[in-house]
């Protein structure tokens, strides 16, 4: 326990590769939290494919000891805020429960435009902000550039930034000095009734429900019974403590603290994020505000490729969705793939780590069906709705209008790749509402359709500046457009869940080009293929994946059919993770075919 | 797998019994090549190689105890590098340890670039009553480009010898499909050795196979439609004068490889010498046994023969019997797969009616695939 004094509760923004996650290692380092046997890289990211990937998803807290040259211990709570613009919600969640935010910025590469978008964020939340900026110890790095455009482009006083280098451990003690110094200890009345916000839940299988919250006053401790306020259920505390990072129980944590909760709670729903801890004898303690409720914006039907494991598939949701709110299903039929849900994700990546934690985790060969966003249709009779699934399109006989999302990105950009940038926006549909040179860097504001966005723009993006252009993007509003179902017709039959709804104008090049990935990634069979696309009935592209002439083994004998059979089960096991529609098999990554189409 | 229930095996008959004998040594090792064979710098160890050979066999005896064999095949490798008199110890040694059918059929393996009339006329003595020349083609250049040490001249000069030696049941091996083959040049090796009236004809499809020198430098092979354009031309011109019984092999009627008809039936076979495989039924244990021998000629001559033994999983027996049996043009009886597997019909229940939905195999009594099920075995095989 710390006196409020010796308290501080801080955030890290930084865009990925920033070294957010290794500047976070240094300071578990310092501070003893583990031993250097423990002390694997980026402890924080604790999902396996978090560490895989190189990226945080879910927001985690450590405390940490330090001992200050002033000759006090602070106890200082790190919450990490996760850095890919999918996840751009979780940020705000750990900002509420800090005073202060470090800004790391690559002294080489300079400000990137979601490190832009979280101080911000940061900002408005009312935290303190301190400029850092990393990788001092490579030859190219220019901290007098990275700090003019620091105060350019975000506004941010730089004149007190502190340089430090993560990767050698440079500067990283006067660091913790200086955010001693620069970040408010937080405030809380310690006597007053316990009101506590809740950061984040997840399920634990040993645990049940954990909950990482702020203690904003009061204290809650072991066998405290306590209020859940949306719920009004009454749970009894059976520990409370700090990760450090390793779980560490304590007594009781205390208004100005962040810890874990731990009180016999089931479901994840039981303990929401951004909802107000209070104890069940002061039940009148008025809610925190919370945190705005993320929408998804893609969508996209996922399905076993067994039917049979449907019902494995709907508990594994719904394990799932214990640790990752923001994910959203709902029961759908697709004549072609049968049982299955419509899922809404944050962005692209949030769907691939979806896909891939169902396949990983509960074992199962998911297939999903091509992401969409929300559209708004006007029926005649002057009906306005939303249509997540493009199988769900009214007959176009009774559309009068039909409207897209519009989403203002701003992108930063180093000045060599702006001609890239701003090809690859037109070429997206985009609009320009801004342009602004500071520094080595521009700053670009477009108008874009979400839809152009979401499914592989921050890849292109990435690929057209060398990785350095950077994204942040935000919905503004529907918009009317010539919009049109496509189709994909396989032998003939129509295949729901490969339909896509695509500007009239792209409609013609994205069937050729649609049909033509799909005859790569669909393997030759005993007969033909027919891959058509389609608007309405007028066929507009057609490929054909010719039938296998043989496939048959020339020799075999006695001998050692050992290897024989294994390639036989090798090619049936890759049977199986294929979809049956009527006698064609299709691979599951052919009904992603649309993500992979060069443009 | 569609024999989930399925645990145990239970025969009450054994099938017929081969031998086969490995001779792991070749003049130089062809870049197609994936069997265990060694190209030979030293003069070959003929004679300790017989002795492994026979104290090999001695140590697989209890296996096989009152069984006749009624096959005997050499393989390599190229057993024709063994001079006759070795030849003839080797049969002779294996009569004193087994008992031998009558009516044996005694196959070696000749590359032809190997073998002259007197050589060919020692190893009939010894008791060879079969050959099967390794021709592959009757083209120089193709021949050149397999890394075969003969050229066409000497393949038919070797085929002349074999009759010449009174060799009347003999098969010719050989490959179509070979770097740059056009259908003539394929066919004009087909006629070539019809012309010299083989009592057998095996004729394969080039494959490239792992751990081969064309596997890592890979030949420019013709493409699909060229390749089943040379299939079905070929397979119309052996039709002719041969029956075709397996998916690779013609024989004019009557003159089916016993020894191979063995395997492809799912019957029993000893495997002795550097790499040999074998396979044995016990009727004590009710279980098939799967062995193999050392692979290393020197590890095999001076250390241990036996180099694996495995009891089949009975989840594995109808796709190991499937993977031979429907090879077969004619397919076998419902009633030879109980007693080669000896499981019940109901094991494969499933599997004949998912292929036969497919028509991948024919409706009836027998297990046999249809045109489209021999065309396509390996889909056919996948629904085991």
């Amino acid at each position: 326990m710390s006196e409020l004094a010796y308290i501080r509760n801080f955030s890290i923004i930084a865009h990925i590769d920033h070294g957010k996650s290794t500047l976070a290692d240094r300071f578990i380092q310092l501070c003893g939290g583990l031993t250097d046997r423990e002390m694997e890289d980026q402890v924080l990211d604790s999902m396996d494919l978090e560490r895989e990937r190189g990226i945080t998803i879910k927001a985690q807290s450590v405390a940490l000891n330090f001992d200050s040259n002033d000759g006090h211990r602070y106890q200082l709570n790190l919450i990490d805020t996760p850095g890919h613009v999918d996840f751009s919600y979780e940020v705000s969640r750990s900002m509420a429960a800090c005073e202060g935010a470090l800004l790391v910025v690559d002294a080489v590469q300079g400000v990137e435009a979601q490190s832009v978008a979280n101080c911000y964020t940061a900002i408005e939340q009312g935290l303190d902000v301190l400029p850092v900026l990393n990788k001092l110890d490579l030859p190219e790095a220019d901290p007098d550039r990275v700090c003019t455009e620091i105060e350019e482009i975000i506004g941010l006083d730089a004149s007190h930034a502190v340089l430090v280098s993560a990767k050698t451990g440079d500067g990283t003690r006067d660091l913790m000095e200086e955010l001693i110094r620069f970040f408010p200890a937080p405030e809380g009345n310690r006597s007053g009734d316990l009101q506590a916000l809740i950061i984040d839940s997840w399920f634990d299988s040993y645990l049940g429900v954990v909950s990482l919250v702020r203690v904003m006053h009061g204290r809650i401790k072991v066998k405290d019974r306590i209020l859940i306020k949306a719920t009004g259920r009454i749970h009894q505390v059976d520990a409370v403590g700090f990760f450090t990072p390793h779980r560490e129980e304590t007594v009781s944590l205390q208004a100005g603290e962040v810890g874990f909760v731990v009180a016999g709670i089931k479901d994840v729903k039981g303990a929401p994020v951004g909802d107000t801890i209070t104890l069940a004898s002061t039940p009148d303690v008025s809610s925190l505000p919370g945190f705005e409720r993320v929408r998804p914006q893609v969508f996209a039907g996922m399905f076993t490729v067994k039917s049979q494991d449907f019902e494995n598939f709907r508990d594994a949701l719904a394990k799932l969705t214990l640790n990752d709110a923001s994910l959203q299903y709902e029961p759908e039929t697709s004549v072609a793939l049968g049982f299955g849900f419509r899922c809404g994700f944050l962005g692209m990546l949030h769907m691939e780590i979806v896909q891939e934690r169902i396949e990983r985790e509960y074992n199962l060969d998911i297939i999903t069906s091509a992401p969409t966003v929300i559209y708004e249709v006007v029926t005649k009779n002057g009906e306005v709705s939303q249509v997540d699934n493009p199988a769900q399109l009214p007959d176009p006989a009774v559309i009068m209008e039909m409207r897209e999302p519009i989403v203002q990105a701003n992108i930063l950009v180093p000045q060599d790749y702006v001609g890239n940038i701003l090809a690859l926006c037109v070429e997206r549909r985009g609009v320009q509402k801004d342009m602004q040179f500071v520094g080595k860097q521009v700053s670009i504001t477009y108008e874009l359709p979400m839809s152009e966005v979401v499914l592989d723009f921050f890849d292109r993006l990435k690929s057209v500046s060398k990785g350095y252009a950077s994204l942040d993007y935000y919905f503004v509003r529907f918009s009317k457009a010539d919009l049109v179902r496509l189709d994909v017709l396989i032998n003939g039959d129509r295949i729901d869940a490969l339909s896509l709804i695509v500007h009239r104008d792209n409609a013609r090049h994205k069937g050729f080009a649609l049909t033509k990935k799909m005859k790569e990634l669909i393997p030759r069979q005993l007969f033909d293929v027919v891959l058509q696309a389609a608007i309405g009935s007028q066929i507009i592209a057609s490929q054909k994946v010719k039938a296998l002439r043989k496939n048959v083994t020339a020799k075999c004998y006695g001998g050692d059919i050992t290897r024989k059979k294994k390639l036989l089960e090798k090619q049936k096991a890759g049977k199986k993770r294929m979809k049956q529609l009527g006698s064609v098999e299709i691979p599951q990554d052919a009904f992603l075919a649309v993500l992979k189409v060069d443009r | 797998m569609t024999n989930d229930n399925v645990e145990t095996l239970e025969f009450d008959e054994l099938p017929p019994l081969s031998l086969y004998i490995h001779i792991p040594w070749c003049i130089r090792k062809c870049p197609y090549c994936d069997f265990n064979s060694h190209a030979i710098d030293d003069p070959l160890p003929e004679d300790e190689y017989v002795n492994a050979l026979m104290k090999d066999l001695s140590k697989d005896l209890h296996w096989v105890q009152d069984r006749d064999v009624c096959s005997i095949f050499f393989g390599g490798g190229t057993p024709s590098l063994f001079s006759p008199s070795t030849i003839h110890r080797i049969l002779t040694g294996v009569g004193e340890l087994l008992g031998v059918a009558k009516t044996v059929e005694i196959t070696m393996e000749v590359n032809p670039g190997t073998v002259d009339r007197a050589r060919l006329a020692g190893f009939r003595d010894a008791g060879v009553n079969r050959l099967s020349l390794g021709v592959q083609s009757f083209d120089d250049e193709k021949l050149a480009g397999l890394g075969r040490i003969h050229n066409g001249r000497e393949a038919k000069r070797a085929i002349e010898a074999s009759r010449d030696a009174g060799f009347t049941n003999f098969n010719l091996d050989l490959i179509h499909g070979l770097p740059g083959q056009t259908i003539e040049q394929a066919l004009t090796d087909l006629r070539t050795a019809i012309s010299f009236s083989p009592s057998h004809i095996s004729w394969y499809q080039l494959t490239i196979e792992a751990n081969t020198e064309f596997y890592s430098n890979p030949p420019q092979l013709p493409d699909e439609d060229l390749l089943w354009d040379i299939s079905r031309c070929g397979r119309s011109l052996l039709l002719q004068q041969y029956d075709h019984y397996e998916v690779s092999a013609f024989c004019r009627p009557g003159s089916t490889a016993l020894h191979n008809l063995n395997y492809w039936q799912f019957g029993d076979y000893l495997g002795i010498g550097a790499g040999a495989h074998g396979k044995i039924t016990l009727l004590d244990q009710q279980s098939i046994l799967r062995s193999w021998k050392t692979r290393l000629p020197l590890h095999y001559i001076n250390a241990d023969k036996s180099a694996g033994v495995r009891v089949l999983d009975a989840g594995d027996v109808p796709l190991e019997f499937m993977m031979n049996a429907l090879r077969l043009s004619d397919g076998v009886t419902t009633r030879l797969y109980c007693q080669r597997t000896g499981l019940p019909p109901e094991s494969i229940a499933t599997f004949l009616r998912r292929a036969r939905s497919r028509k991948l195999l024919r409706k009836g009594s027998r297990i046999q695939a249809t045109q489209r099920g021999l065309r396509y075995l390996n889909n056919l095989l996948e629904l085991v």
